[in-house]
């Protein structure tokens, strides 16, 4: 069965570009222009709000010492949304529509902002203990369910 | 090198001689187990998780809604107290019960599990599932077995298989719910009853392994004591369903 697998694994190409500025970013501490036409022309909107997201520091990274990771990105409604660090998920609404009922985007604004974010160093930190972490992961669950 | 769940592979070759293939401590994909009901996936699941105790690393965690029924026959050596020992059972009642462990898995003391299994992912998707939680009890299943790999440290990784219940022909809600499980998983086992295999009661397991590598067959068949034998599927092109007369050798 030869279907894409954008729930694991994102395009090659796009693999490629967030690399590249990986790379740019670290010899010249920004985002060259070309790139940011790059991300235009792949994602349309989401790249722009997904920048703004990154320079609003909107993603924050929680870890607890078992080394278990999530994101938490901040969004523009003031909503908290998670997103898994091992693989696309977010818990907001475009993610459930778009990407999973449709299938007609790859990545919702706030997984794009957790992978700028990567590549320009830019999220927020955040350590909290094991249980917090369970709780994080687990209440977002039973608000949504 | 060989990267697909290498457990369920190294399961299913054992039916074949060649048993000292070199094997990779490398985690593959996560595997969807997918065939209808009685189609050996609780049988094929166990095996992985002896194969997987025995290869000297660390336990497997073997999730399931009910004890096992008994234990798969015929396989002396594996079935060895050892190898038994290193398989953590655990029985979540409902998905809040499995969520909740899933969350706090990272909680666990002792060391991280080498093979994460679930059997029957069916019985935790029941009610009204939307598209969402769906995901996210895949997204969560992958993520934990990530975190157990994290804490195996580089170089090897935990395995992760979870069987899934299919009717013949699901209806539109299973096959939006099948779909969203593939983004997840994108490696997959098909099993399917087939009358033409060498045994009582035979199967075929078709393994895609999600683009990184080739697809492979073999027969699952089950005597009627409950032994298990596992041989590679005739290499034949084109129409595996064409019928070549070798169903005699399954009469009994």
């Amino acid at each position: 069965m030869a279907v894409a697998l954008p729930g694991v694994t994102l395009p090659s190409v796009v693999e490629e570009l967030l690399s590249e500025m990986a790379a740019a970013v670290q010899e010249n501490a920004q985002i060259p222009d070309e790139h940011l036409l790059s991300l235009k022309f792949i994602f349309g909107s989401s790249a722009v709000q997904a920048l703004d997201l990154v320079d609003r520091q909107s993603i924050t990274l929680i870890s607890s010492p078992s080394g278990r990771r999530v994101y938490q990105v901040l969004g523009s409604s003031r909503r908290t949304y998670t997103c898994l660090a091992s693989c696309h998920y977010c818990s907001c609404p475009a993610f459930a529509f778009s990407v999973l009922r449709k299938n007609d985007s790859l990545l919702c604004k706030h997984l794009l902002a957790v992978y700028l974010s990567q590549v320009t160093r830019t999220c927020r930190q955040l350590q909290v203990s094991d249980k917090q972490l369970t709780d994080i992961l687990f209440t977002k669950k039973k608000q949504e369910a | 090198m060989l990267r697909m769940a290498e457990a369920l592979r190294r399961a299913l070759n054992l039916g074949s001689s060649a048993e000292s293939e070199e094997y990779t401590t490398e985690a593959g994909p996560p595997l969807l187990l997918l065939g209808g009901p009685g189609s050996g996936k609780t049988a094929l699941l166990f095996t992985a998780a002896l194969e997987a105790a025995g290869e000297g690393r660390g336990p497997v965690l073997f999730l399931t809604r009910r004890p096992l029924q008994s234990l798969p026959r015929g396989r002396g050596a594996a079935l060895d107290p050892l190898r038994l020992q290193k398989i953590r059972f655990q029985y979540p009642p409902s998905t809040h019960e499995l969520l909740q462990l899933l969350c706090s898995a990272h909680e666990a003391r002792g060391p991280a599990p080498s093979l994460l299994l679930l059997d029957g992912l069916e019985e935790y998707l029941v009610g009204d599932w939307g598209p969402q939680e769906v995901a996210y009890l895949a997204a969560l299943l992958l993520d934990t077995a990530a975190h157990f790999s994290h804490q195996i440290g580089p170089g090897q990784g935990c395995g992760l298989i979870v069987a899934l219940q299919i009717q013949e022909q699901g209806d539109s809600g299973d096959a939006l719910q099948l779909s969203l499980l593939q983004r997840y998983f994108p490696a997959q086992c098909w099993l399917q009853v087939d009358a033409q295999g060498p045994g009582q009661h035979c199967l075929r397991a078709c393994l895609d392994p999600g683009g990184q590598g080739p697809r492979a067959e073999w027969w699952v068949a089950f005597r009627p004591d409950g032994e298990m034998t596992v041989t590679p599927w005739p290499a034949q092109a084109g129409n595996p369903s064409s019928d070549k007369g070798s169903s005699s050798e399954g009469q009994p």
